[in-house]
């Protein structure tokens, strides 16, 4: 009996069940470790449509993540609101955001995107010390209720399914071809009446939205508590690094890019050599050059490369 | 059952199976008692080893160096400290996991020596539900003493910020009643802090303020705020920056011409920061700041306890450090100063020490501290959750190879 890695259906079922169960396995710190790698993967999903799918480039989606994130913190700290509420509310105003931020964008491609995306990640941050009052400053803000590990677990990677379920309809719809032959051809896209602002611009808002539902799941994370430094241009390049280990139309490559840049950070100090801060920056260094290398298109890649091979033989 | 429905159902039995077996073993693999037993007591804390703050990872090493000095003495009442430094990179959504590791994992017994007052922010509301000791933390500012109540297993060590900018004000009321002050200040509430206990020591003198510049942490160059201070006629300058700028603001208002007397807060008033500002041609003589610690540079404190002790402690223990302290690295002395004041605590907590009467020890200190400037003393009460509370002032000079002299008298009831 040949082993295949099931796809479709089968690969969301088996991977729903793994995860109803493992909390009653999983130590409280480690379905802490678990909820991390659930908001890597909503916040690849969404970069994984705006880069993978549309084609532009983004280096700053830890903006739209703190954007989010301060939200929660926000509508917490100041009124009291339920914490679950404040997600789709994170949502709405990160899909703002990105709208607001896609529009400008369409004059850019290429490198110059990245560098505004960029320059969008450093100072998106900096804008909590600009209104220190309103958004905490340096010293960050707290959330007025803080939950359990398993509470979290079950709402990240709840909101994992929710948005993946999304993503799956909007991508393999008209949205999701109109998306492609932007990224493949403008100038066929345009000729076959797609129109690039509307469409590029929407990209640029879903990705945010999913990037700002997992900042309000990263900061409710860090026990309730969000700050700038915990938004740094580090975490905008771990999530493009994690979508370009991914690949795209892959669950399982969303799942490995999710895991290597949630799990790797938190790796016991114990581990020799990987364990160490230093002994991560190079692991992870060397990991990404591999994938550049040998992996372009990421796992997805990886996995549809061997699907082929074995439909020859 | 299709060959494909066949294989979904091996794959869940072997995950139904796989589960079913770990949770009987997580079930029972139950721990009694956090982070003690009859020969050990284990403890943690993050620090920032990388990243932009990595400039206190002496602190850590420092503290380390104690630890190991003491278990080679018998550890206290018996039991062997076990010291984990994690690394947090002074980021608080780091900061957060790291310190659930360290009692959920590691079961420490306490959490101590966290550095970072965002880092602490960030884990105080955690640390204090699940009532694990949060002590000792390496960061000056004044919520840890203020919230003893709500945040009772929280407890700080070093003299508070605002208290520290009311001794600048009380001096400069006292001894230049006539100065035109200009005030740098970082323009969040670690700056506005300081600023605010300036104004309160000044008191009726707070209108020789002539002018505060702020700054943000991302700006590189101080030049405007400078010119502008030197453009309102100040002849008295009060930075309360972290150590870069701080340098940067002395080096650029001696490329401006501008000489006022120099007051600057004493987290950046490290030697090795004033030789590098020196280095870099500013005028640093006449400097003032505080100092709470001793200082192994400092002649006439060479015979004392604590230099002699800090000497040899980290001359065996962690000699890669020796070329630092003897250069003159106050956080070295810090680090010893606050791993002595737990030692103390964990030796006044009892026989059989529980988390509750670690923190009773702590908040009943009547100690002197050897790695304490001389004449201070660590005290704390029910009503008083802020240890060190004196100070004294110190000026610099010997220009770009000199050091610290302190003066005048110790200033008490700081906070």
């Amino acid at each position: 009996m040949k082993l295949r890695v099931p796809t479709g259906l089968p690969a969301a079922a088996i991977v729903a069940v793994v995860l109803a169960l493992l909390p009653f396995t999983l130590s409280g710190y480690h379905q802490g470790l678990a909820s991390e790698v659930a908001i890597y993967f909503i916040a690849i999903l969404g970069l994984n449509i705006l880069t993978g799918y549309t084609g532009q480039i983004s280096i700053g989606h830890g903006a739209f993540m703190a954007i989010g994130g301060y939200t929660t913190v926000v509508m917490s700290h100041d009124h009291h609101t339920n914490l679950l509420l404040t997600l789709p509310l994170a949502f709405a105003v990160a899909f703002v955001c990105g709208v607001l931020v896609g529009i400008p964008a369409l004059r850019f491609s290429g490198v110059y995107l990245a560098l505004a995306t960029f320059a969008l990640a450093v100072s998106v941050p900096q804008l909590t010390l600009k209104f220190s009052k309103f958004l905490g400053g340096s010293n960050g803000l707290q959330a007025s209720t803080t939950v359990s590990h398993t509470w979290l677990y079950a709402t990240s990677w709840s909101c994992a399914a929710i948005l993946f379920a999304v993503a799956w309809l909007l991508l393999g719809g008209r949205t999701g071809r109109a998306f492609r032959a932007v990224r493949d051809s403008e100038v066929a896209a345009v000729s076959t009446g797609i129109s690039l602002p509307i469409y590029k611009v929407l990209a640029f808002g879903v990705s945010a939205a999913f990037a700002g539902v997992a900042g309000s799941l990263f900061v409710i994370h860090t026990n309730g508590f969000a700050q700038p430094n915990e938004f740094g241009v580090i975490l905008s390049l771990q999530i493009l690094i994690g979508a370009a280990v991914a690949g795209l139309g892959s669950l399982w490559g969303v799942l490995v890019g999710a895991l290597f840049v949630g799990l790797l950070p938190n790796l016991s100090t114990s581990v020799p050599v990987i364990g160490s801060s230093h002994g991560q920056d190079v692991v992870f260094g060397l990991i990404v050059i591999g994938v550049m290398l040998l992996l372009p298109n990421g796992i997805a890649g990886l996995l549809a490369r061997v699907a082929r091979l074995r439909a020859r033989t | 059952m299709g060959r494909k429905g066949r294989r979904i159902l091996v794959v869940l039995s072997a995950a139904t199976l796989v589960a079913v077996v770990s949770a009987s073993a997580a079930f029972g693999a139950h721990r009694a008692d956090p982070g003690i037993t009859s020969t050990s007591i284990s403890i943690g804390g993050t620090f920032p080893l990388t990243g932009v703050a990595s400039l206190y990872k002496t602190i850590p090493a420092a503290e380390a160096a104690y630890f190991a000095y003491t278990n080679d003495h018998g550890g206290v009442n018996g039991r062997k400290i076990n010291f984990t430094i994690l690394d947090d990179a002074y980021d608080p959504s780091k900061t957060v996991p790291l310190t659930q590791q360290l009692v959920e994992q590691n079961h420490v017994f306490a959490v101590f020596g966290s550095l970072g007052t965002a880092p602490n922010l960030a884990i105080w509301s955690y640390l204090n539900t699940a009532k694990v000791p949060q002590v000792l933390i390496a960061t000056g500012d004044s919520y840890w003493g203020f919230s003893a109540k709500k945040y009772p297993w929280t407890i700080g060590w070093q003299p508070d910020y605002p208290g520290e900018g009311k001794v600048y004000g009380k001096y400069i009321a006292a001894n230049m009643p006539n100065a035109k002050i200009g005030v740098l200040y970082q323009n969040d509430a670690y700056g506005k802090n300081y600023y605010a206990g300036l104004r309160v020591g000044l008191g009726a003198k707070k209108g020789n303020v002539v002018s505060a510049q702020s700054y943000d942490v991302t700006e590189t160059s101080l030049a405007q705020q400078i010119l502008a201070l030197k453009a309102a006629g100040a002849d008295t300058f009060v930075v309360f920056a972290t150590p870069s700028p701080t340098i940067t603001a002395l080096v650029t208002a001696t490329k401006v011409g501008w000489s006022p007397t120099t007051f600057i807060n004493n987290v950046s008033a490290n030697r090795l920061f004033l030789l590098a500002a020196a280095a870099n041609g500013a005028n640093v003589d006449g400097v003032i700041s505080t100092a709470y610690t001793v200082s192994s540079t400092y002649a006439p404190q060479a015979n004392t306890t604590g230099v002699k002790l800090a000497t040899s402690i980290i001359a065996q223990y962690a000699p890669a450090l020796q070329s630092s302290l003897a250069a003159g690295d106050g956080n070295i002395i810090y680090g010893l100063g606050a791993a002595w004041t737990f030692v103390q605590a964990l030796k006044n907590a009892g026989k059989n020490p529980t988390r509750a009467s670690l923190m009773k020890a702590l908040k009943s200190l009547n100690v002197t501290d050897p790695f304490t400037y001389p004449g201070i003393k660590v005290q704390t009460s029910p009503t008083d959750n802020f240890p060190i509370e004196q100070e004294i002032l110190e000026k610099w000079g010997g220009g770009a190879k000199g050091d610290w002299t302190p003066f005048g008298k110790l200033y008490s009831g700081v906070r």
